[in-house]
C-alpha cells in the first residue's frame, strides 16, 4: 500500500480503537462474575494493546512494534494455559464458576 | 476547535458509560432497548467528530480512500463485538463474539499493512486460544436451575455502574492524551525514517538466494534429474523485503534475549499447566450462588 493512501488516517484513530477495546475489557473484568469471561476480557485487553502497538509500528516506520506483538501473543498464550488450568481446578473444588464464591480469600 | 474536542470526548465517554451500565446483565429484562440506543448515539457522535474536517490542520478527511472506510468498518465491528462479549449472558456466545473481535482487529492490522501479524493472530487467537476456551467452557458447565436460562452469575453483573464509570474515566483520560494535537502532529508516516530495504539486504541478507535455485525431480528410473527452476513471480522485487521478512529480521537481530525469554516463559507455563491439571483437590460440594 503506498504511504499516501493511509495519510488521512491518523495515529489517534487506531489509538482510539485500541483504547476502547482495552477499557471494555477492563470493565468486563471488573464487573463479570464468570471466571472464564473474566479471562476472556483480559485477552480483549491484549487485543487493544496489540492494535496500539501495530499502529505505532506503522506510523513510526519501525518494525519493533510488530515484534512486541509477537511477545504479547506469547504472554497471552502462556496466560491462557495457566488461567484455564486454574479455572478448571477451582471448578472441580466448588462446582461453580462464580468469582464471588471465592471472596473469602479477601482480607475482610 | 480543540477545546470542543476535549468536551466532546468526555461527553461521549459519559454516554458510553451510561449505555454500557444499562446493557450489563442484571438478571431481569426491561431496560433492554435504552442501553443500545445510547451506545449507538455515543459511538456515532465519536465517529462524526473524528470525521470532522479542519481538526487536523492541513489534512483532508479523505473519506474516499479505501483505508479510511476499512478502518471505520473494522473498528465498528470490533467495538460492537467487544460490547457483546462483556454483556452476553451465555459464555459460549461471549467466546464467539470474541472471535469477531479478533477477526476485526486483524482487519485493522491489514489496514496497517502488518500482514504477518494479522495471520499469526488469526491462527493463534482465533484458532488455538479460543478453542481452549471453548473446551474449558464445555468442561465447566453446570446444570442450570429450572426456569432460568443460564447461571445466576452469568445473568447478574457485579457493580456494573462502578465498573463502567471507572473504565470510561480511564478511556476519557487516555483519549484526551491520544487526541492531543500538539503531541501527535509530528508523528507522520515519513518514509525517510524507515530503514531502507536495500541497506537491510546489504547488511544481513547478502547471500540471499533469489532465482538461481536448482530444482531436482525424480524420473521413472529413480534418478534425480535437474530441471529448470520455476520462474519467479513477475511482481517479486528482489530489492524489497516483505512484511514477514522485516519482522523476522527485527525479531532475531534486535531482540534475541527477548526471544529466549519468551521460550522459557512458554516452557514454564507448559510445566505449570501440567502440574495444575494433575493436582488433586478436595470436592467441597456444589456452592449455590446468590
Amino acid at each position: 500500500m503506498p504511504l499516501t493512501e493511509i495519510d488521512s488516517l491518523t495515529l489517534s484513530h487506531f489509538l482510539l480503537t485500541g483504547a476502547v477495546l482495552f477499557c471494555l475489557g477492563l470493565i468486563g473484568f471488573i464487573s463479570r462474575r464468570n471466571l472464564i469471561i473474566m479471562f476472556l476480557c483480559t485477552e480483549m485487553m491484549f487485543q487493544g494493546v496489540a492494535i496500539s502497538l501495530i499502529a505505532f509500528s506503522r506510523f513510526h516506520m519501525n518494525d519493533t512494534g510488530q515484534t512486541f506483538v509477537i511477545f504479547v501473543l506469547t504472554i497471552a498464550a502462556a496466560e491462557a494455559a495457566l488461567a484455564l488450568g486454574l479455572v478448571v481446578l477451582l471448578f472441580r473444588r466448588k462446582h461453580t464458576l462464580d468469582a464471588l464464591v471465592w471472596s473469602k480469600l479477601k482480607d475482610v | 476547535m480543540e477545546q470542543y474536542l476535549e468536551a466532546a470526548l468526555y461527553i461521549v465517554s459519559v454516554l458510553g458509560a451510561l449505555a454500557l451500565s444499562l446493557m450489563m446483565p442484571r438478571g431481569r429484562s426491561g431496560v433492554g432497548k435504552i442501553g443500545p440506543l445510547i451506545g449507538v448515539a455515543a459511538l456515532g457522535g465519536l465517529w462524526l467528530f473524528l470525521c470532522s474536517s479542519g481538526l487536523w490542520g492541513d489534512r483532508e478527511t479523505g473519506l474516499s480512500t479505501p483505508a479510511f472506510i476499512y478502518y471505520y468498518v473494522f473498528s465498528g465491528i470490533a467495538i460492537f463485538s467487544a460490547v457483546r462479549v462483556i454483556t452476553h449472558t451465555k459464555p459460549v456466545y461471549a467466546a464467539l463474539w470474541f472471535v469477531m473481535v479478533v477477526l476485526a482487529s486483524c482487519g485493522l492490522f491489514l489496514v496497517l499493512s502488518a500482514q504477518f501479524m494479522a495471520f499469526a493472530v488469526v491462527i493463534i487467537y482465533g484458532g488455538a486460544i479460543l478453542v481452549t476456551y471453548m473446551f474449558v467452557i464445555m468442561l465447566a458447565t453446570q446444570s442450570t436451575p429450572d426456569g432460568h436460562s443460564g447461571q445466576i452469575y452469568d445473568r447478574v453483573a457485579k457493580d456494573p455502574v462502578m465498573a463502567s464509570a471507572a473504565g470510561f474515566l480511564l478511556l476519557a483520560v487516555l483519549l484526551s492524551v491520544a487526541f492531543d494535537y500538539d503531541q501527535i502532529k509530528d508523528i507522520r508516516m515519513d518514509a525517510a525514517k524507515r530503514q531502507s530495504d536495500a541497506a537491510l539486504i546489504e547488511s544481513t541478507l547478502g547471500n540471499r538466494p533469489l532465482a538461481e535455485q536448482a530444482v531436482y525431480k525424480m524420473n521413472e528410473a529413480g534418478e534425480a534429474v535437474k530441471v529448470d527452476a520455476p520462474e519467479p513471480p513477475a511482481n517479486l522485487d528482489p530489492t524489497r523485503l516483505a512484511n514477514a521478512e522485516r519482522v523476522g529480521l527485527d525479531l532475531f537481530m534486535s531482540h534475541p534475549l527477548g526471544l529466549e525469554l519468551a521460550g522459557v516463559i512458554l516452557l514454564i507455563s507448559l510445566i505449570g499447566a501440567i502440574v495444575i491439571a494433575k493436582k488433586k483437590v478436595p470436592d467441597e460440594g456444589a456452592v449455590i450462588s446468590r
